[in-house]
């Protein structure tokens, strides 16, 4: 036998020859991806890919059906954490030092400035991204058929989303940071308005106690701003994680992307590597599994439309690295031309007029600008808690994978926004022309207007909508994209009137350029 | 086609992204203050008259050029571009790499002081854009201040006498301008003044946003916002009650004098006084009317209605009123001050005024009283009906004074109920509506007048003693 | 074995665009990540400068021997000149005392001789000497960041 002969100290230098490649090898456990088997082995043995299948539909690589918008939200975060990472070397989290270490980032940090924008910019991109992946999600039926519990885990990823946007909003401690830490504090507050009207404020003040806990104390001070600081980059990024690990874990076990129940490969689609000949393969069609798998029930993927899968490697992992490059390249851009707003140092004698929130928040701003309560913690409530309803109120099977489900599901849609758009014009119309009720009877009391205000009866409206279009159409999934595109439309709307039109002392104006200067 | 256009996206995105971060490292490695280093190397080299220096100046490499100043907290980077401040050799160059002019840095070395010590500025900022910050849209509250006002800073540190003694005395006359223009009358200053007015304690390191800006003209900033306001009050703040009277060369002293109110205190390391480094408040009569009384009374000599007070202004100085108004009325007033009307309260607890000061002022004002005294009315010898005089309130003295004695807004007449009338002597309050007040609105009621008998009159001064108890 | 085929054609057919794209997206990436190592580094200092004037020649007759605490520096004037010698143990940072002999450090025992020449304890290296330079207005700089050869004096009356 050849190693008997050998001495230890020929194995030993052998070892020692070998080095480089034994250890790239244990590195990448399998070889280089060049057939079925190797390329199928790269995927799942790969700690960072494991989590994609090793194959995937071709449905999924669509970019028409999906429009690469979770991944594209999944991107930016990774971008923020990066670029909040490098904000972190140089930010220094005190009311004495925060502003002029902000200051300093922009002025003498090298790319501090681009860095610093790259951080705001793809942290408010992903609020859009993650909303229109909500949209896309909800419009191809994909909350159904297991996947319900994965909709509800989306819904906590926005909220979390908006807090770590909200609480990096604080940080910088200038006039924007101050001011809205200010109003946030009283929308947490807000309850009052409630137990004030019952009468058990005294009894129990939970709109108080809640706020003293998020500030610290009872203004806004130091000690806010340590509680910001830790909220946004430590216990807000790890529920975040946490519930993103869920997200795509569940998205596999679930059965990966949603599809269309009868799929045919268009000619568009023969650009794919490896698109396995029917029944060919390394695979057979039908795919084994352990029994802990068979036996839970539901295995939605199984023996279903096989022959329309392909590798993920390489045609998943390209489509990741276009998007992931796309948004990189695309934020890079945008933070080249546009700067994130750093303003003058926090002074609470001094109102920023108007005191705005950031723009995520305008819509609720002018929601709370007729009940503090109702627009800051019923309405956002109620309307959290109605979509993640969604998929346990809307247990219609059939059009999954298919954007709008049908011909009647585009028109309820475009129904919806028209009627929405005029309902929410209408209203807000009335309300800055008329006023409310505060307006015509100045003592009316405040539970009265806590319950009648513009922002219920625009929710009651679309209730009441959503209602009609189930009874008129017989079909729950039609009612729901009738409240969806109404939330949707309504967000829009809202947003943009507190961000545009919307002026000093809350005044409407057509156009930022006729606000009275200050 | 489906991977050709993925391969696509990656290869058009990594472009795109390459040529973005070459230009964003190109900015960062090439500022602005770069190319003023640059400069700056240049005329040195060419300047320099023995080799050493020109060694030295060939040595140079471009960095941020900072101070550090620890106990100041501040950290002040301008002479990254503003590199010849301490050359001599740079005498003639031209801004920004201009040395210094004059020789304060000789005494204020700028390892020491920095620069926005005095020139105010963003010293952190490494553009001139935002380090100078003479727009809104650089968010910063003191931009650079203009040379006209710079002694404003040097009152940190130095007192008037110094300072005028040196030659920059526009501080001290300033600070005259403020003693003799009667601005203390609404304004306070170290807890002494009325109440009209805003306290000036901070006035000159309160940011932007604490002033008007909308009808500024030229550079929105609060060194422009001064200047102007001492010129025109109500251009700015259309609702201002302001008093003002001054030349149009005396209005950058003013601006002068209230940007030297600052607040903090620069470290005792620094600081060099030993006279006086505000406005003190002088015990002597005249220069008290001055500093409090004249902004509203003027000479004291002539009563004259105001139309922005509403109101007609007495003539304190004058013997028709000195007549009628014994000291201890006057005094009263002084220290009470009048509810309802803009005299405001100047005993200790309010103005500031002491004792002796209000004696003082008083003696000053009361200098022309008349040896002649009204004759007497002997109130304390009728017996007074207030019914009656109830009667005759509401006939005659309603319509200027109000129903209930309310004066004020809309009214003619002064409030009644206010405690200078409810604690006066009745004598005095009978003799002034016999006698009327020459030179307002108040008219002599007794028989040279409107024809009460002394009888009327003492009725009707008995029914207003009790109007405080009126609801 | 028609897989191995297959998968040829298929790498043939998008060689270029795909080495071209990787390329792309490798070489961007990796100018950013050189970007992001460079922003550690920071530009400035947030502390005092290093160099600091310490004030006329005048001041520093022959004979004295000044100890700047908060600077930790010696600044010491001979007949031949003015040098300056940093009071920060060459073992682990510690402020060095000026004794009969030279210079003794309080933590570990490093012992130096006058010049600053190690003579016992741990101490690895001698106390370092500071450049000390005239500046444009003629007081005297010191700079704690640079050191110069051991000997190496100011003169100052030439």
């Amino acid at each position: 036998m050849n190693e008997l002969k050998q001495s230890g100290i020929d194995v030993f230098k052998h070892n020692i020859k070998s080095l480089l490649g034994s250890f790239a090898g244990s590195f990448l456990r399998s070889g280089k991806p060049t057939s079925d088997k190797s390329r199928a082995a790269a995927m799942f043995n790969n700690f960072f890919l494991h989590v994609q299948g090793v194959k995937t539909h071709i449905n999924t690589l669509r970019p028409t059906y999906t429009l690469g918008l979770g991944l594209i939200s999944f991107f930016l975060l990774i971008i923020t954490v990066i670029s909040g990472v490098l904000l972190m070397v140089y930010y220094s989290p005190s009311i004495e030092h925060g502003y002029t270490s902000v200051k300093d980032i922009n002025y003498v940090v090298f790319a501090g400035k681009l860095i610093r924008n790259v951080h705001k910019w793809a942290g408010e991109g992903m609020i859009i991204f993650v909303l229109l992946h909500m949209a896309r999600v909800f419009y191809t039926s994909s909350y159904k058929q297991g996947r319900e519990f994965n909709w509800v885990v989306g819904i906590v990823l926005l909220i979390l989303t908006f807090g770590i946007n909200l609480s990096g909003y604080m940080l910088p401690w200038d006039q924007l940071s101050y001011w809205a830490l200010v109003i946030v504090a009283n929308i947490i507050q807000s309850p009052k308005e409630i137990t004030d009207s019952l009468g058990i404020t005294k009894f129990f003040d939970v709109g108080v106690f809640s706020k003293e806990l998020f500030l610290g104390g009872l203004t806004a001070g130091k000690e806010s701003l340590t509680r910001v600081y830790l909220l946004h980059i430590m216990l807000l990024p790890i529920f975040l994680f946490i519930f993103l690990g869920v997200h795509f874990w569940r998205i596999r076990k679930d059965g990966g992307l949603t599809k269309p129940d009868v799929f045919e490969p268009k000619p568009i689609d023969a650009g794919l590597a490896a698109l396995p000949e029917k029944r060919g393969g390394i695979f057979p069609t039908n795919k084994t599994y352990g029994l802990m798998e068979l036996a839970h029930g539901r295995t939605p993927v199984v023996d279903r439309d096989v022959e329309n899968t392909v590798l993920s490697w390489p045609n998943l992992l390209i489509a990741e690295a276009a998007l992931f490059v796309l948004c990189l390249a695309g934020v890079i851009a945008y933070s080249f031309f546009i700067d994130a707003p750093l303003k003058e140092l926090a002074n609470p004698m001094i109102p920023e007029n108007p005191a705005k929130a950031p723009w995520y928040f305008l819509g609720l701003q002018e929601l709370l600008s007729y009940s503090a309560f109702m627009g800051g913690v019923g309405l956002p409530g109620l309307a959290l808690l109605g979509l993640a309803l969604i998929p346990y109120l809307d247990k219609e099977p059939y059009h999954v994978g298919i954007w709008f489900s049908n011909k009647q599901g585009k028109r309820i849609a475009l129904e919806s926004l028209v009627v929405s758009t005029i309902v929410i014009i209408g209203l807000l119309a009335f309300v800055i022309n008329f006023g409310w009720f505060r307006n015509w009877w100045p003592n009316v009391p405040q539970m009265l207007i806590t319950l009648i205000n513009p922002g219920n009866i625009w929710v009651g409206f679309m209730i009441v909508w959503s209602l009609y279009v189930i009874k008129r159409t017989g079909s729950t999934r039609m009612g729901a994209i009738a409240l969806f595109t109404m939330f949707l439309i309504s967000f829009l709307i809202y947003t943009y009137v507190g961000t545009e039109l919307r002026g000093p002392n809350w005044d409407f104006f057509w156009s930022k350029s006729q606000w009275p200067i200050h | 086609m489906r991977n050709r256009f993925f391969l696509w996206i990656l290869f058009l995105s990594g472009a795109v992204l390459f040529v973005f971060t070459l230009i964003a490292a190109y900015r960062e490695i090439a500022p602005e203050w770069k190319r003023y280093q640059a400069q700056y190397k240049e005329q040195i080299i060419k300047l320099a008259k023995d080799d050493a220096t020109k060694k030295k100046a060939k040595e140079l490499v471009p960095a941020v050029q900072q101070i550090y100043l620890g106990t100041l907290n501040r950290i002040d980077r301008c002479m990254s571009c503003h590199m010849g401040v301490e050359n001599p050799m740079m005498a003639n160059a031209k801004l920004p790499l201009k040395q210094h002019s004059g020789d304060y840095l000789k005494n204020h070395p700028p390892d020491k002081f920095g620069c926005t010590v005095c020139h105010y500025g963003q010293g952190r900022a490494t553009n001139k854009k935002e380090a100078h910050a003479a727009t809104r849209d650089t968010h910063w509250d003191f931009p650079t201040i203009p040379l006209k006002y710079i002694q404003s800073s040097c009152t940190q540190c130095h007192d008037y006498e110094m300072l005028s003694a040196k030659g920059y005395d526009n501080i001290a006359k300033g600070a005259k301008l403020f003693m003799e223009k009667g601005c203390r009358g609404c304004h306070k200053l170290n807890g002494i003044g009325g109440a009209l007015g805003k306290k000036l304690d901070v006035v000159g390191s309160q940011p932007i946003a604490y002033f008007p800006m909308r009808f500024v003209e030229g550079d929105r900033n609060t060194y422009n916002w001064h200047k102007q306001h001492f010129t025109d009050p109500r251009a700015l703040v259309p609702e201002s009650e302001m008093k003002i009277n001054v030349k149009p060369e005396e209005t950058d002293l003013l601006a002068t004098y209230v940007l030297s109110l600052r607040a903090g205190e620069m470290p005792k390391d620094y600081r060099r006084i030993k006279g006086t480094q505000t406005v003190e408040k002088p015990d002597e009569g005249e220069a008290l009317y001055r500093m409090f009384c004249i902004a509203c009374h003027t000479t004291g000599k002539d009563s004259y209605f105001d139309e922005i007070f509403n109101r007609t202004i007495p003539a304190i100085m004058k013997p028709a009123f000195l007549k009628t108004a014994d000291e201890k009325y006057i005094k009263k007033v002084v220290e009470d001050g009048r509810a309802g009307t803009q005299m405001t309260s100047w005993k200790a607890t309010a103005g500031g005024l002491t004792g002796v000061e209000i004696n003082n002022l008083i003696a000053y004002i009361t200098k022309d009283r008349p040896s002649a005294k009204p004759e007497r009315f002997d109130f304390a010898g009728f017996k007074t009906d207030l019914k009656r005089g109830e009667e005759l309130y509401n006939i005659r003295c309603a319509l200027c004074h109000g129903k209930k004695g309310q004066g004020g807004e809309g009214f003619l007449g002064l409030n009644l109920r206010n405690p200078v009338v409810q604690g006066a002597d009745p004598e005095f309050l009978a003799i002034t509506v016999r006698d009327g007040r020459s030179e307002t609105s108040m008219p002599p009621f007794g028989k040279k007048g409107v024809g009460f008998t002394d009888r009327d009159i003492a009725d009707v001064v008995s029914y207003v003693k009790t109007m405080s108890k009126k609801k | 074995m028609s897989n191995e085929t297959h998968e040829k054609t298929g790498m043939s057919r998008r060689d270029f665009l795909g080495l071209a794209s990787l390329g792309a997206a490798v070489i961007s990436s990796l100018t950013v990540l050189a970007g992001t190592f460079r922003m550690f580094k920071a530009n400035v200092r947030y502390e005092e400068s290093t160099k600091f004037k310490i004030g006329k020649a005048e001041e520093f007759p022959a004979g004295t021997v000044k100890k700047l605490d908060d600077k930790g520096v010696f600044i010491l004037s001979k007949d031949d000149g003015i040098y300056a010698i940093s009071a920060i143990c060459t073992h682990l940072g510690c402020i060095v005392n000026q004794v009969d002999w030279g210079f003794q450090c309080p933590c570990h025992g490093s012992r130096y001789n006058e010049h600053g020449k190690v003579i016992g304890g741990p101490a690895p290296r001698s106390l370092e000497w500071l450049e000390i330079s005239e500046a444009v207005d003629g007081s005297l700089e010191v700079d704690t960041a640079k050191s110069v050869p051991v000997g190496t004096k100011l003169k100052l009356y030439a």
